[in-house]
This record gives C-alpha cells, sequence and structure tokens, in this order.
C-alpha cells in the first residue's frame, strides 16, 4: 500500500507539469492579447502592465472576425439542425422498423465513417461547382452535414437501439403514426443523446478548416476558422490583435466545453465502448 | 405491455385471414415510413460521400489539363511516385505510424493514473481534455507565436543553458514539432476513451494484484493491458486516423508544408493539388494513396493488436 501511495504521489509531478504546460499557451496568449504592439515588442512574456482590450475591439470590428463569427455561426446551426434530423430519422428506423436493406445502410454509415474527407474533397468540390454550390452556404452546409451524417447517425441509432420496442408498440397500438411515434416519443426520450451527439457536431463543424476553405472561397464568406488563418498575414507586425482574432475564436469553444464537457466525453466515448 | 399488443391483435382479428390483411396493411406504412426516414441520409451519404469515392478513384486516371477527361490509365501514380514532394509526404506518413505508439502510451498511462486516483484527478482531466475540442486553427495559432524563434520555449531553454531551436524553420526539425503539437493536441481525447475503457474493467482484480504486491508496472502489463485490449484497438485506429486526417489545419497555419515541402502529408499535398496548382486528377490520385495507405494501416493494426492481446 506504501508503494501504491508513493506511485500516486510521484505520478503528480509529470501529471501537473503536463497540466501547465496545457494551460500555459492559452495563459500565454491571453496575456499577449491584452498588450499594447509596443509592451509586445519590449518584452512579450512579462505580464502586461495594464489590460488593453482594445485589440479585442479591433480584431472583432475591424478586422472582420465580426463578419467571420456571423458566417460560422450560420452555418454550424444550419448543419448542426439538420445533422439531428436526419440522424434521428435514420437512427429511429435503423434501430426500430424493420426494412429491406436496413443492415446494408447501417454498413454503408461505418463505412463513411472511415472515409476522410481528404480522400473525397476533389470530386465533391467538382460536384458542388457543377450543381452551383461553390461558395453558397447551401454548399457549406450541406458539405457539413455528408460529413458528420455518419457518426451522427451510428450514435444515434445505438442510442435508440436501448430504448424498449414496446413502446414503440404501444404507441402504435394506440392509433399512432410511425410518424407520430418519431415527433412524439423518439425526438424527446433522444434528447440526452441528441444533445451530446449536437454539441460534438457543432464543435466539428465549427473547428472545419479545410471544408470550409475548399468551398467556400471568396473572402466575404470566410467561416471563422478560415478567418483567422487569413488574419495572420493580415496583422504580421501586430501580433497582440492576432491574438485576440484567435481567443475570440476559441471562446465559443470554451463555453461549450465549461458546460457540457460531461456530454461531449459522452459522445466520443460511445464510439469506443459499442464498437 | 407485449401482453397489451397479444389482447389487441386477438380482440381485432377475429377470423385468421382478418389477422394477415391487417399485418399486411399495418407493415406497408411501416416501411413506407422507414424508407422516408431514411432517405434523406442515404441520399446525402451515398451522394456526398460513397459516389465521390468511386468517382474520385475513376478520376484519378483520367489526365489534367490539356489531357482533362481522358483516359491516362496509372500516369498519375507515376508522377506521383516520381514527385519528391509526395516522397517526402509518404515519408512523413512513416514516421506518424512510428510516434502512434507514443501517441498511444502517453494518454494510455495518465489514463492509468488518474484511474488510480491521482489528487486532483477530476482537474486533471477537465484541463487535459480542453485542447482536444480546440480547432487545429486555433492550436496551430497559438503554437507559431509559443515556437518562433524568439519565442518563449526558446527563452525557456535558455535559462536553462540550451540552445535555441528553431522548431518550425528547420527542415530536420519541423515535421517532428508539428506531430508534437498535435499529440499535445489530441491526447485528451484518447485520455477520455481510455477513461471510459477503465470503468469497465474489474477494478477487484486490480486490487488483488496489488494487496498481492504487483508493482505498477506489472499490474499495468498483465491486468490492464489484456483487460482494455480493445479500447487500446480503438484508441490506435482513431489516433492513427486523426493523424492521417487531421493535421491540415496545423500545417496550413504552422508550416504551410515548409521548410522545402518537409513538413508535407498526403493530405496537405492533396490541398495543394487540388486548390493551388489546379491538378484535379493527380490531386486525386494522392487521395486514392492515402485511402489505400489508410486501409493498409489500419487493417494491420487490428491484426498486430489481436494478435498481441491473444497472447496474454
Amino acid at each position: 500500500m506504501r508503494t501504491a501511495r508513493t506511485t500516486r504521489w510521484l505520478a503528480t509531478v509529470p501529471m501537473a507539469a503536463l497540466a501547465v504546460a496545457t494551460v500555459y499557451p492559452l495563459v500565454f496568449t491571453t496575456n499577449v492579447a491584452l498588450k499594447t504592439r509596443h509592451d509586445y515588442i519590449l518584452d512579450r512574456f512579462a505580464p502586461t502592465p495594464a489590460a488593453h482590450w482594445d485589440n479585442f475591439a479591433e480584431a472583432w470590428a475591424n478586422a472582420g472576425v465580426s463578419q467571420y463569427f456571423v458566417n460560422s455561426l450560420i452555418a454550424v446551426t444550419c448543419a448542426v439542425v439538420l445533422l439531428l434530423l436526419l440522424g434521428s430519422m435514420a437512427g429511429f428506423a435503423l434501430s426500430h422498423l424493420p426494412f429491406r436493406g436496413s443492415r446494408a445502410l447501417f454498413l454503408a454509415c461505418l463505412a463513411a465513417l472511415f472515409i476522410p474527407f481528404q480522400v473525397i474533397m476533389v470530386p465533391l468540390a467538382r460536384t458542388m461547382t457543377g450543381m452551383g454550390l461553390i461558395d453558397t452556404y447551401p454548399g457549406l452546409i450541406l458539405a457539413y452535414v455528408a460529413q458528420f451524417l455518419p457518426f451522427t447517425i451510428y450514435l444515434m441509432t445505438s442510442y435508440y437501439s436501448g430504448i424498449p420496442a414496446d413502446i414503440v408498440d404501444a404507441a402504435r397500438i394506440d392509433g399512432s403514426s410511425v410518424y407520430g411515434v418519431y415527433r412524439r416519443i423518439m425526438l424527446p426520450l433522444g434528447a440526452p443523446a441528441l444533445l451530446s451527439v449536437g454539441v460534438l457536431d457543432a464543435l466539428f463543424c465549427w473547428n472545419d478548416v479545410l471544408i470550409a476553405l475548399l468551398l467556400m472561397p471568396s473572402a466575404q464568406h470566410r467561416t471563422l476558422m478560415v478567418g483567422i488563418t487569413s488574419l495572420r498575414g493580415q496583422y504580421s507586425d501586430d501580433i497582440p490583435t492576432f491574438a485576440a482574432g484567435v481567443l475570440i475564436a476559441a471562446v465559443p469553444i470554451l463555453v461549450v466545453y465549461l458546460v457540457f464537457q460531461r456530454q461531449i466525453a459522452d459522445a466520443v466515448t460511445a464510439g469506443a465502448t459499442k464498437g | 405491455m407485449t401482453g397489451a399488443r397479444l389482447l389487441v391483435r386477438s380482440e381485432s382479428g377475429r377470423t385468421s385471414s382478418s389477422t394477415s390483411i391487417n399485418r399486411a396493411r399495418r407493415v406497408r406504412p411501416e416501411r413506407l415510413a422507414a424508407y422516408v426516414l431514411v432517405a434523406p441520409s442515404v441520399l446525402v451519404i451515398v451522394g456526398l460521400r460513397l459516389w465521390p469515392l468511386l468517382l474520385g478513384v475513376n478520376f484519378s486516371f483520367t489526365g489534367d489539363g490539356d489531357r482533362d477527361g481522358l483516359a491516362v490509365g496509372l500516369d498519375n501514380y507515376a508522377e506521383l511516385l516520381r514527385d519528391p514532394v509526395f516522397r517526402i509526404a509518404l515519408r512523413n506518413v512513416g514516421l506518424l505510424v512510428l510516434l502512434l505508439p507514443v501517441a498511444v502510451a502517453i494518454p494510455g498511462l495518465l489514463a492509468t493514473f488518474l484511474y488510480l486516483r491521482v489528487p486532483g484527478a477530476r482537474l486533471y482531466r477537465a484541463v487535459y481534455f480542453f485542447p482536444a475540442v480546440l480547432s487545429p486553427v486555433i492550436v496551430g495559432s497559438i503554437f507559431t507565436l509559443l515556437l518562433a524563434y524568439d519565442g518563449p520555449v526558446n527563452a525557456a531553454l535558455k535559462t536553462v543553458g540550451l540552445e535555441p531551436v528553431d522548431w518550425l524553420g528547420d527542415p530536420g526539425v519541423a515535421m517532428f514539432t508539428v506531430a508534437a503539437v498535435h499529440i499535445w493536441a489530441t491526447f485528451g481525447m484518447a485520455l477520455v476513451v481510455f477513461l471510459a475503457g477503465f470503468a469497465t474493467l474489474d477494478s477487484t482484480l486490480i486490487d488483488a494484484a496489488r494487496t498481492d504486491g504487483a508493482a505498477l508496472r506489472q499490474v499495468i502489463w498483465h491486468v490492464i493491458v489484456p483487460g482494455l485490449s480493445r479500447t487500446i484497438q480503438f484508441v490506435f485506429v482513431t489516433t492513427m486516423i486523426g493523424m492521417l486526417t487531421s493535421m491540415f489545419g496545423l500545417l496550413y497555419v504552422m508550416t504551410s508544408g515548409g521548410p522545402g515541402g518537409a513538413t508535407y502529408l498526403p493530405e496537405y499535398y492533396i490541398w495543394i493539388q487540388q486548390g493551388q496548382m489546379n491538378r484535379p486528377a493527380l490531386a486525386s490520385a494522392a487521395s486514392t494513396v492515402l485511402f489505400l495507405v489508410m486501409l493498409v494501416v489500419g487493417l494491420a493494426q487490428i491484426a498486430l493488436l489481436r494478435k498481441a492481446t491473444r497472447e496474454d
């Protein structure tokens, strides 16, 4: 038992060091973002003498971050709503309704889960161009839905599989249509899974850079992450403003993380424990 | 509930023929509804995931530019093999595969410590997991500041008397730097998966081993590893997929593939050929190679790990 306790305390040192290594980059960036350009050039490490919030205002208003932020918000919101709608519909059908090809569909979902975007991005960009969807919100939203739908369906199907068939049968006997069962039973009962997978889908879409870079080329359509990459060149001589822009992009993620940490972990681990 | 259903069935179906009509009527709308419910998903997945894969493979056998649309056989693949930049990209994939055990062992060990209730475990877990939900763009932006030649990392090295390192400008170092940042940013994901695996472990086994006086190393090797074989397998495969497909943001922000192409990965090569060089067919060939590499490495890993965990 003594060895166990020693091991515990020995482990504390590297673990605390790693925790510092995890937090420090964010602390450093925050400190930089609160400095004036002058202070930054003089000494980039020292704690800022006075919080200089102007950098955030500059990044938000003049660097175009507010526009990028709104663009991302539009794309992510629409994509997540569609993902949850399609994912819960398909998950309900796959888990509770017998139909020809249901197994094939589930396998196709699993297969699609392992097709990375990089592998299909060239033909996808051509298809989108052909449909006139390049550089449009519907195109980007559709691409996000296609990218994260297999994962969403997979999680919703495994969650709904845990709901007893009797509940569905009883509602059907009470005269409810299949759609009624979906709307009045499956959607409310699926709320915890919808929340988990929705939060994770939102993070995936919010954090994406490759899909947006490929499908939304024009400057006024930049999503927040694409905008941040362009900020780097734009503000190469004004690092504090750049740092402020980066932090603005990170704040929604931090808030979502603090509120939904458990749900995110649930969604991440669902694939591991059930697969 | 089943009883109630039987009751209703026998009530409504007075004769056997009316029961079967009733059932047929009931099955049809159910089937139809199922198809209606899955139709949009099928359309999206087939149309925008599976079909493009085939299109892409097909497209990789056609030409670019003047030869647009013409069948060129394996020309694109031959060109890939000749291209030194693509070779670097493949070599870097090899490097990542070699780093894979490290990327799995770090979260595995940390999860073990957390599971054994290191003081402050909940806080550690929350802190470690946070970078995993940050965008690669944010992570990359922060680390370009940290790893600048005159940045804080080198300043720290200087205070302990070490020479500064050109983290992102030295071709021999840059790929390791980006890979390390990627591991920093994603180990929390694997950690959480490991912790979920630990929750399924039989803790009495571990307690028994420890009261028998087994060292931590022995407990890990003989109790935890065999007990978590499926979790370990899952983490290996997902970590590898992450390394091969989610480093684009870091590369784009931190190195742009440089210096001198030293940090190219297939995904970055595909992007450059498609977006900048206007060589979509060549990019498709690179996509196909990436897909095959992932398939092979993934299957090989599963086979190897199956064998390794069966021996115990």
